[in-house]
């Protein structure tokens, strides 16, 4: 098993290998340790996914990662959306990947933007991608070493897949799911925010809604619950099944995560949709910050 | 407790709290944000709670949310100076951003 190399050498590492194995897809998930044994190389890219690369990537990162600023790379420049096709395979080349390339991700703020990538990468049909578990805070915990030395990448022809349109929801899937027995919206956002206490944290005072609630029917169940509060890590197999199911949201149901722009949601969906394996996953990228100014649509608080 | 300290000025953007050895100027357009450090603000060169707020582009900057200001060394009158720009500065923003609709 090539992502986890220490396995075997003590109950510490049986354990934490027992956990990783157990979920849906053990594939998409690597270790600190493991990052830091294996450095990337022309088959093998790291990429860091950052929010605040000012107060991330640049002041250190770990060496041989490349970085994808969340705001500047992943989103289109003009229109409220991700990067097109041709976009995607124009940062694929900056970032010295193809379509063959093992690419691991990890960032700041637990991961959110790592996710969002992921889900992006995922939409355009990238295989063989990775996140490496508790990103920068997991390697900061462990004072792991970084860098501020950029790597030379080589730019590469990437050709990506047609968009996967079932991995998205859209403000119309999310308006014809409501009251449907066969879908459940999971609400990522803070109790606080669920209920309209607020309608954005005071940290993001750029990103709030006309009005504060949640979709008729969601579910609030915080991303947070997914990972261990102490270093950021998923929880395991089982934990995560009774967080989800018994709120219904379960296996068999259309699952649509959605929080407020659409980065905290697409952590959950990983967790749903890899971790877990549920077959029908949904990012709702347009989330609170769409339905919350949308005229007309229904609120419940 | 922060909050629980006597309310001995106050305008539209700030509270002026009376503690032990401080008064401690509070801006209320900062309420709810996390405490991250608490370090001298160099601005006021007083030792000021601090927090992170993140700009469209979602850099972060470090943003004052209370200030202390030792009884020794400052007056309730120099803390209300600084109280009153910060007043007009927000005022003058929000004028901008919001203007009455008087005439």
């Amino acid at each position: 098993m090539i992502f986890f190399l220490n396995l075997g050498k003590t109950n510490k590492y049986e354990s934490h290998f027992d956990k990783i194995m157990s979920y849906a897809h053990p594939e998409v998930l690597v270790d600190t340790e493991w990052v830091s044994q294996n450095p990337p190389n022309e088959n093998r890219k790291l990429v860091e996914v950052d929010y605040d690369p000012v107060n991330g990537y640049q002041k250190g990162h770990i060496n041989g990662a490349s970085l994808i600023w969340w705001k500047r790379d992943i989103n289109d420049p003009v229109t409220r959306d991700i990067i097109s096709k041709k976009e995607f395979e124009a940062l694929m080349s900056k970032n010295g990947i193809t379509a063959d390339t093992e690419v691991i991700l990890y960032g700041d703020f637990n991961n959110w933007f790592a996710a969002f990538v992921f889900w992006v990468f995922k939409i355009y049909g990238h295989e063989n991608l990775k996140i490496m578990n508790g990103g920068r805070k997991k390697w900061e915990l462990e004072n792991k070493d970084y860098t501020t030395d950029e790597p030379q990448l080589p730019s590469t022809t990437y050709v990506a897949q047609p968009p996967d349109e079932g991995l998205r929801a859209y403000l119309f899937d999310v308006s014809r799911g409501i009251g449907k027995e066969d879908t459940v919206m999971v609400d990522v956002r803070s109790p606080a925010e669920f209920t309209g206490q607020i309608t954005a944290p005071p940290e993001y005072p750029m990103e709030h809604a006309q009005r504060g609630g949640h979709i008729p029917d969601a579910n609030n169940i915080p991303w947070a619950t997914a990972v261990n509060d102490a270093d950021g890590t998923f929880k395991a197999v089982e934990e995560l099944r009774q967080n989800y199911e018994p709120k219904g949201v379960t296996p068999d149901k259309d699952v649509i995560c959605y929080c407020r722009i659409g980065e905290r949601s697409s952590h959950s969906w990983f967790v749903l949709k890899y971790l877990l394996g549920y077959p029908k996953v949904r990012n709702y990228d347009g989330s609170w910050t769409e339905w919350g100014n949308m005229i007309g649509n229904p609120v419940e608080k | 407790m922060l909050l629980d300290l006597p309310i001995i000025e106050k305008g539209s953007f700030y509270f002026i709290k009376d503690g032990k050895t401080d008064l401690i100027l509070e801006d209320k357009t900062k309420r709810g944000l996390e405490i991250n450090e608490t370090s001298v603000d160099e601005k006021l060169n007083v030792k000021a709670d601090k927090g992170m707020i993140h700009d469209m582009d979602g850099i972060g900057h470090w943003v004052p949310i209370r200030w202390y200001f030792s009884k020794d060394s400052y007056d309730l009158s120099e803390v209300l100076g600084h109280a009153e720009s910060m007043e007009k500065k927000y005022t003058e923003l929000r004028e901008l951003t919001c203007p009455d609709d008087d005439d």
